[in-house]
């Protein structure tokens, strides 16, 4: 064995069960230090149950078998969990990084006091007497290690933006100083731009306190470049795994061909031009502020029928507030907006369902748990003019089983929900159609689905849509045009190949950067370590 | 740095304005109660002048008295606002049936009722809370259950029933306690008002078990305590973590509860026969003697409007959030 | 609102994520309810065998001949009297949780959709009334107005709906921003209509597990107040009442005391299981 490998992590046959049955199925593998090994899945693929079992983290009612050796020391993945044998390896042997950083760091405490903690406890474990002013010192010493300014010690992590917070999170878990590192989806939380930052800062810290890491994601992209091996899974089960560079060029198995495919790239653009079409929906100087921040400023825009314009931004940037301006369910401070000539009235009070649609971020609360599928799309169904539809012709019309109508929303699944909010939607005829981050919520695969199935309506229906996205994968495979906001202000805007492919603005060519750095290049890549290495240009 | 000086500055006045709007709305709210209470008097059922009277005779003399006294010939609204400026002089009117300043009177009660109230709430708290831990962090033990059963009952059981049994047991067949009375000062006065205390503590400390154990559990099964443990922190700390935050809403329910104990005296009281202010209410009510009534439910109120604002400001000194958002707004 | 309402639901938040709680306690809680509920609608049939006195009887121990708990001072069957009392001492509560419960979902739902000049009024009423302790309020004016059985029933709904308007409203905000509601508001329909139709029936679990808890705190409040002698005529048969009456006989019958005694702690506990049960089945339906 090699001394990478004798220090690195070795499991074997862990398996993860509940009541219910198998989550994870057996399975084995290793992480040598030094290497970062990426999980990937959907959801239900068992990817988080795996990195909890292997430090003792398990929901009530699930219970993990197997062994793992981290280092020198072997340990049962079977242990009862709140037991002495465990306390030998969280901190010390396997440290599990968390997905939410506004949730994983107690908001009663201090950021220089969480990390504070951990540092304690090693010294402790080590049989040191923490001192104040050691344990001050190397609190700064962490922080600066993960970028931060001295001064974020002090602050409490309700002051701090997604990104620092998880950077502070980041600090507290390598004061334990582990041999392992687990890092369970940690930045899907954060924003585009921000991703790529912490997910460098990983590898980086990897490299230089030579640990293990394993990496877990439902993106393919973004662990391209940032780790060595991959270990694909579905439901419980691993399809495959290698070296990440030879399963992205040459994919084995069928499934990972298809997150590959999904995978949605900048490079892809896919909508043409559009020809020249009379404006339907224009949108002009719009304005909202909330108490004193501006949210939107001045915002102008126009689609025509059968055109889907793509509004693309980061969180904060004011692109949901302008669809839920236009679709009337916020008050704009100026600004107007007409469709087909005429003025809409701003709020929702003198406005009609055949007018303007809008199809929501989150499946899982979109539609009433109390309804029946039948009985939500019965009523949208008598808003229209046409009445003679039934429940049964709207879920064809998205490609469902009728037979789904007399269910429930908590018996359908996350895509199978979307595609009935979009029947709902669309039960009123309505011109113009709002998809508010409608696929950001869905695993890779059902994305391509529902944009493929948006694609078709737009054209069988001829509606206009406006597509609010973060994700300019998405906006390439969908959008004829594009518009840029920033802090509530459009940046750029134009057709969705040009904007992609030569941005003018700083802002946008930033953004492109970063995508197409967390998108599949299915290329020959760098390590992003190497990259950063380089001299800046 | 200059910036975050002013940022700072900027914050405080923020949170000036809160707590300033804050007691403005308390203050509003005791202002409404003052009027619904000066009107109780007017509303009561029979002859006005008859009720004020009381027991003593009523020559035209007697009642020409009573007129100037209570200025009847004054329209309403000078005659409330004569009463609440009086009453905020500490001048709370005469009551009828003892023929004293209501001030006087209410003043020697005060120090039993007060006593009641503080000694059941300590006895509620040091029972309750570190239960209420206990049991979540042992949560599905013997513990855990025994004290799950052990607050259902104390739910269950009405004040007044416990007082009886409590009497009956306690006192009577087993002569631990004194029945009724609240002695002398200092320990004697301790002695007697243990056993009442005890009763009131009894529901409150149920409630407040329940409201610990759902803080504390709700917080162990959160992301940052999933967190601390998976970095190595030791049970020790991680417990302390949780026990931060959990904190919040079990101080800012104490506040609440304590306005239960406030009901709760008036039964205790009536049934050890306590000198305090909930049996005098009883008397009173009972006597139509409406100025004490009025000053009693005034003073209640207020004692009230005061621990809502108390627990206002905890709730924004242990927040950080609160702190953060209501600067921000 | 001056306190932030998920803390004061935490106060109905008993088990959140607890043990099982043993199978044969809910159905014996829910089977002894039904009997309670049943005995109390029956009860009126026995007023006159209840309230029949008889000197001669006067002071039997329990036990006695004809009189299974013996009698009171003016030899009024203790057995036939207690299960005369139930209707007194469970339809009160039952309506007082019920008309709560109402006021609450109708207020509560306004407040907590409607927002703005609505919420406020409301909210300013509720913050007034949670001003004042529950039993001053009920001795004072019931003391000063007199009070009847029904009159004293609709005082304590209007006592109590306050904190049931502040947790079906804070149950309401929660669900008004979700999508599916602002998805109702994009079909342009009634406020009327969301609020009642699509909002309501998704805190019905809140409500249940509130009224329950309501249910056993106005038994106890109820009974509090008739033992004080108010609410209830004095010879009619009622929990609280005996029980002051029972204090004086203690020695020579101590069964007219301690058997409504009892009864309230039971019947109160049986609520209490059965709205914990329900609350903990229907947040465990909630997490999916």
């Amino acid at each position: 064995m090699t001394r990478e490998a004798s220090q690195g992590v070795q499991v074997t046959a862990l398996h993860v069960v509940s009541a219910a049955g198998t989550i994870v199925q057996p399975l084995d593998f290793s992480v040598d230090a030094g290497k970062t090994l990426a999980v990937i899945g959907e959801s239900g693929s068992g990817k988080s149950m795996t990195a909890r079992a292997l430090t003792g983290l398990l929901p009530r009612g699930v219970r993990a078998l197997g062994e793992a050796r981290i280092g020198d020391h072997t340990y049962s993945l079977a242990a009862p969990t709140p037991a002495g044998s465990w306390r030998n390896v969280r901190g010390r042997k396997a440290a599990l990084l968390l997905q939410d950083p506004f949730t994983s760091l107690s908001y009663v405490l201090r950021c220089g006091d969480q990390i504070a903690h951990g540092v304690r406890a090693r010294l402790a474990a080590e049989g040191v007497l923490p001192q104040r002013a050691t344990v001050e010192a190397e609190v700064e010493r962490r922080l600066d290690e993960v970028r931060l300014p001295a001064d974020i010690a002090r602050r409490y992590p309700s002051e701090l933006s997604g990104g620092m917070r998880q950077r502070v999170a980041i600090a507290a878990a390598l004061a334990a100083e582990p041999r392992l590192l687990i890092a369970d989806e940690p930045t899907t939380a954060l924003d585009a731009s921000t991703q790529g930052e912490v997910l460098d800062l990983l590898r980086e810290l990897q490299r230089a306190h030579h640990m293990s890491m394993i990496l877990i994601s439902h993106d393919l992209g973004i662990v391209e470049g940032r780790a060595d091996e991959v270990l694909v899974m579905r439901a419980g089960e691993v399809v495959e795994r290698g070296d990440i560079r030879g399963v992205l060029r040459n994919a084995q198995h069928p499934y990972t061909q298809q997150l590959i495919d999904a995978n949605p790239s900048v490079n892809d653009v896919s909508p043409p031009a559009p020809a020249a079409r009379s404006v339907l929906l224009a949108a002009q100087g719009l304005s909202k502020s909330f108490g004193d921040r501006p949210a939107l400023t001045d915002a102008t825009i126009e689609v025509a029928a059968g055109e889907v314009l793509g509004i693309v931004g980061e969180s904060g940037s004011g692109k949901s507030t302008l669809a839920r301006v236009i679709a009337g369910l916020e008050i704009p401070d100026a600004g107007t907006v007409t469709l087909a000539g005429r003025a809409l009235p701003p709020g929702r009070r003198h406005r009609k369902p055949g007018e303007i649609q809008i199809v929501f971020q989150d499946p899982y609360s979109t539609l009433n748990p109390s309804f029946t599928i039948a009985q939500t799309l019965k009523e949208a169904i008598n808003t229209s003019a046409e009445r003679d539809r039934t429940p049964a012709d709207l879920l064809q019309l998205v490609d469902l089983d009728p037979h789904l109508a007399s269910r429930r929303p908590s018996q359908l699944s996350g895509g199978q929900r979307q595609r009935v909010a979009i029947a709902r939607a669309l039960a009123p005829n309505p011109q113009v159609l709002i998809c508010d981050e409608s696929v950001s919520a869905l695993d890779v695969s059902v994305q391509a689905q529902i944009l493929d199935l948006l694609a078709r309506l737009r054209d069988e229906l001829g509606l206009a849509m406006l597509f609010i996205t973060h994700d300019l994968g998405v906006v390439a495979r969908i959008a004829n045009r594009v518009v840029v906001l920033r802090d509530g202000q459009i940046v750029e805007r134009g057709t969705t190949e040009k904007v992609l492919r030569s941005p003018a603005h700083e802002y946008t060519k930033m953004l492109v950067a970063a995508a197409e750095r967390d998108s599949i290049t299915r290329g020959a890549t760098t390590d992003v370590t190497t990259r950063l290495e380089e001299p800046h240009a | 740095m200059a910036e975050s000086g002013t940022r700072r500055t900027r914050a405080r006045s923020r949170l000036a304005r809160v707590v300033v709007l804050r007691l403005a709305s308390v203050l509003l709210i005791l202002l409404a109660l003052s009027f619904l209470t000066f009107t109780l008097l007017y509303l009561a059922p029979g002859d006005l002048v008859k009720n004020l009277l009381g027991n003593r005779p009523s020559s035209p003399a007697a009642i020409a008295a009573v007129r100037a006294q209570y200025h009847l010939d004054d329209p309403f609204l000078v005659r409330y606002l004569d009463w609440l400026f009086s009453a905020l002089r500490g001048d709370l009117g005469v009551s009828i049936r003892m023929q004293q300043p209501v001030a006087d009177v209410i003043a020697s009660r005060l120090g039993v009722t007060l006593t009641l109230i503080a000694f059941s709430f300590v006895l509620a708290l040091l029972a309750a809370i570190p239960l209420g831990i206990l049991s979540a962090a042992r949560s599905g033990s013997v513990v855990d259950r025994a004290a799950s059963g052990l607050s259902l009952l104390g739910l269950s059981a009405p004040s007044f029933v416990l007082a009886i049994l409590g009497i009956t047991v306690l006192a009577i067949w087993l002569p631990v306690f004194p029945a009724y009375g609240a002695g002398g000062n200092g320990l004697d006065r301790l002695w007697h008002l243990f056993l009442p205390s005890a009763v009131l503590a009894a529901g409150i400390a149920a409630i407040l078990m329940r409201i610990t154990r759902a803080s504390v559990l709700r917080e162990l099964e959160g992301d940052a305590i999933t967190f601390a443990r998976a970095r190595g922190l030791s049970e020790r700390v991680v417990l302390s973590i949780a026990l931060r935050s959990a904190l919040i809403p079990i101080v800012t329910s104490a506040g609440l509860i304590l306005t239960f104990i406030i009901s709760g005296t008036i039964i205790v009281e009536t049934v050890f026969a306590l000198p305090g202010l909930g049996q005098l209410l009883q008397q009173s009510v009972l006597f139509k003697d409406l100025p004490v009534v009025q000053a009693i439910t005034l003073l209640v109120a207020a004692m009230i409007g005061l621990i809502t604002i108390v627990v206002d400001l905890s709730y924004l000194a242990l927040d950080p959030r609160v702190r953060a958002r209501d600067s921000a707004a | 609102m001056s306190l932030p309402a998920e803390d004061l639901s935490l106060a109905t938040q008993v088990h959140p994520i607890g043990r099982r709680r043993p199978a044969w306690l809910v159905t014996a809680s829910a089977v002894f309810l039904l009997l309670v509920l049943v005995t109390a609608v029956a009860s009126p049939l026995l007023l006159d065998a209840a309230t029949r006195q008889s000197i001669l009887d006067s002071l039997l121990p329990p036990g006695s001949d004809g009189h299974l708990l013996g009698t009171d001072e003016l030899g009024r069957d203790v057995l036939l009297l207690t299960i005369a009392g139930t209707g007194s001492a469970i339809i009160g509560p039952l309506a007082i949780a019920l008309g709560s419960m109402l006021l609450a979902i109708v207020f509560g739902t306004m407040a907590g959709y409607l927002r703005g000049p609505v919420d406020w009024v409301i909210g300013r009423l509720v913050d007034t009334l949670l001003s004042l302790p529950v039993m001053l309020v009920a001795i004072v004016v019931a003391g000063i107005f007199g009070a009847g059985y029904w009159v004293t029933v609709a005082m304590l709904i209007v006592l109590f709906a306050p904190s049931d308007i502040r947790i079906v409203r804070a149950g309401v905000t929660e669900q008004a921003p979700r999508p599916y509601v602002e998805a109702a508001q994009m079909l342009s329909l009634s406020p009327a209509r969301i609020m009642y139709r699509h909002i309501v029936p998704n805190i019905w679990p809140l409500a249940f597990t509130n009224f329950m808890l309501n249910f056993a705190i106005a038994l106890v409040t109820l009974s509090s107040l008739s033992f004080l002698g108010i609410g209830v005529a004095p010879g009619t048969p009622d929990w609280g009442r005996q029980i002051t009456d029972g204090r004086g006989i203690v020695g020579d019958n101590p069964a007219m005391l301690i058997v409504p005694a009892l009864l309230i702690i039971l019947v109160a506990m049986a609520t209490n299981i059965l709205g914990d049960h329900f609350g903990e089945r229907l947040r465990e339906r909630g997490i999916q």
